[in-house]
């Protein structure tokens, strides 16, 4: 469903994803640990592209939605001039050249038209407008971004409306549902600053939902909650995950990581270095980084 | 009195119109400066609206009133739209900055739930940013009315050599005090319009603080 492929973010000279590959199934709940400031944030935020990558691609359902990376595309690189010149020096075999272009990333910042010309085509081919891909990717932040000016039905309803994915009638009747669910039916004329915590994480949970998204990301829900409001939000992101949601979730909560997951990502300097299921990374785990973090988070 | 009144009539009809060009045209340069961060496309608007920025607040505004009226606009008969174009374009340089700083000042969480949902950037701004940002925006420019309202008095610099544009309050006290004798009172007068009116525009925009204050529980304290 979701395919990033060898995707690298810089803030300026700061790589703080390196080379980090996942393909993630319909059903699977990912869960990404990690210690602060190893890019798991940043990570999750790429694959809606909150933060668009520098290097590599991002995949939903077979589109592309970020911009095509030349050095994926094999077929793109034979029209780049450092394998025309390459192949006018009498170099034969393909895959080396190649292989070494991309090693030694040989493409220069403006190439020739053949070569701008394959790349537009992958991008007529494969592209997706990010806009609507990200309908179908429901985003949960830390700070819980309730649009502030919105009451919380108005805030449930505005998106779907406005881009026809329900008639007006439709989402109010799925938000009323939806806030039912969550037990908050009676603020659905409140404004979010009048909301504790955890039912502003809440709404914004069913606020995701209201699109009907395929896969939910969660950027650590519950970080910026109570104590006494984090089992409400974990219960309910847990309800979801009990339907078959396929979700992301970035969490320091190791209990509800390995009860929830079903592949859990150990990411640790910008890189993926562990990625195995919840039973083998909490009682098998192989990377030494890892078990350093366990045994100070467990 | 007769002059009072005209020259009270023709500074609220300056101030107003220059208003209402400063607020169109600041906000489309807040825009563009705001959008070039989003859009490649509106990178070189954006430098043209930040030469148009850095010229009109460094230099002073009797100065800029000087040369549109006698320079680029020294049309016979045009030197009152002159004065008030000069106003709005000056007013529009520091409503700009305001509307700007206004816009960024909401959190930023608020654009990435928007686009995070599908919304485009334009759209997230419209609905969702511009809404929040006004409450911060509105106070800014009541001070910028304020100020602009007063600063009209500077017309007398050009409308006195001139001749032609004796339309502004200063200019009437000035006018006045030909006929009357003392000094003090005329001023006095001048200053009672001037406060009259300022004192409107605040109750004014304190009304318009107040509605735009109801998704905000804060509002009962402040």
């Amino acid at each position: 469903m979701i395919n990033a492929k060898n995707i690298y973010k810089n803030f300026g000279k700061n790589e703080v994803i390196k080379n980090a590959s996942i393909d993630i199934e319909k059903g699977e709940r990912v869960v990404i640990i990690g210690p602060s400031g190893g890019g798991k944030s940043t990570f999750l935020r790429c694959l809606n592209l909150l933060e668009e990558v520098t290097r590599g691609e991002v995949w939903l359902d077979g589109k592309l939605i970020s911009k095509p990376d030349p050095y994926l595309h094999d077929e793109v690189l034979k029209y780049s001039d450092a394998y025309l010149r390459k192949t006018k020096r009498g170099e034969k075999d393909e895959d080396k050249i190649l292989s070494e272009i991309k090693e030694n990333r040989e493409l220069k910042k403006r190439e020739g038209i053949r070569f701008n010309k394959e790349l537009k085509k992958i991008s007529a081919n494969y592209g997706q407008d990010i806009n609507v891909a990200r309908r179908k990717m429901g985003m949960v932040f830390q700070q819980f971004n309730l649009f502030n000016n919105m009451t919380v039905m108005q805030n449930l309803v505005y998106v779907p409306v406005k881009l026809k994915i329900l008639s007006k009638a439709e989402a109010e009747k799925k938000a009323t549902e939806l806030l039912g669910r969550i037990n908050l039916s009676d603020k659905k004329d409140a404004y979010p600053a009048s909301l504790s915590g955890g039912q502003k994480q809440r709404v914004a949970i069913i606020r995701s939902l209201m699109m009907n998204p395929e896969v939910m990301l969660f950027d650590e829900p519950t970080s910026a909650l109570d104590p006494e409001m984090v089992g409400e939000v974990l219960s309910l992101i847990k309800e979801l995950a009990d339907e078959g949601m396929t979700m992301v979730i970035v969490t320091h909560e190791m209990g509800f990581a390995r009860e929830v997951a079903t592949r859990v990502l150990f990411i640790d300097g910008g890189a993926i270095a562990e990625d195995d299921s919840p039973e083998e990374i909490f009682t098998n785990p192989k990377n030494a980084r890892l078990k350093e973090f366990l045994s100070k988070v467990l | 009195m007769g002059y009072y009144f005209q020259g009270f009539l023709h500074t609220i009809i300056v101030t107003f119109i220059a208003v209402g060009i400063g607020l169109v045209l600041g906000f489309t340069v807040a825009i563009i400066k705001i959008s070039a961060g989003n859009y490649k496309f509106m990178k070189i608007p954006a430098i043209i609206c930040n030469i148009y920025t850095t010229v009109f607040r460094g230099t002073p505004v009797a100065l800029q009133l000087f040369i549109m009226v006698f320079a680029v606009f020294a049309i016979p008969g045009f030197k009152p739209a002159a004065a008030i174009i000069t106003f709005g374009i000056n007013s529009g340089a520091y409503v700009s900055e305001n509307i700007r700083a206004g816009i960024t000042s909401v959190d930023k969480g608020q654009m990435e739930a928007g686009r995070a949902m599908g919304l485009n950037w334009l759209q997230t701004m419209i609905r969702i940013i511009l809404p929040q940002a006004v409450k911060n925006i509105i106070p800014a420019i009541g001070n910028e009315m304020i100020a602009l309202l007063k600063e009209t008095s500077i017309i007398s610099m050009v409308g006195s050599t001139v001749g032609t544009l004796t339309f502004d309050l200063n200019f009437a006290s000035r006018t006045a005090y030909k006929t009357v004798t003392n000094y003090l009172a005329t001023g006095i007068i001048a200053a009672v319009f001037y406060l009259s009116v300022v004192y409107l525009m605040v109750f004014i925009v304190k009304i318009i603080e107040r509605k735009l204050g109801t998704d905000d529980k804060r509002k009962e304290y402040i």
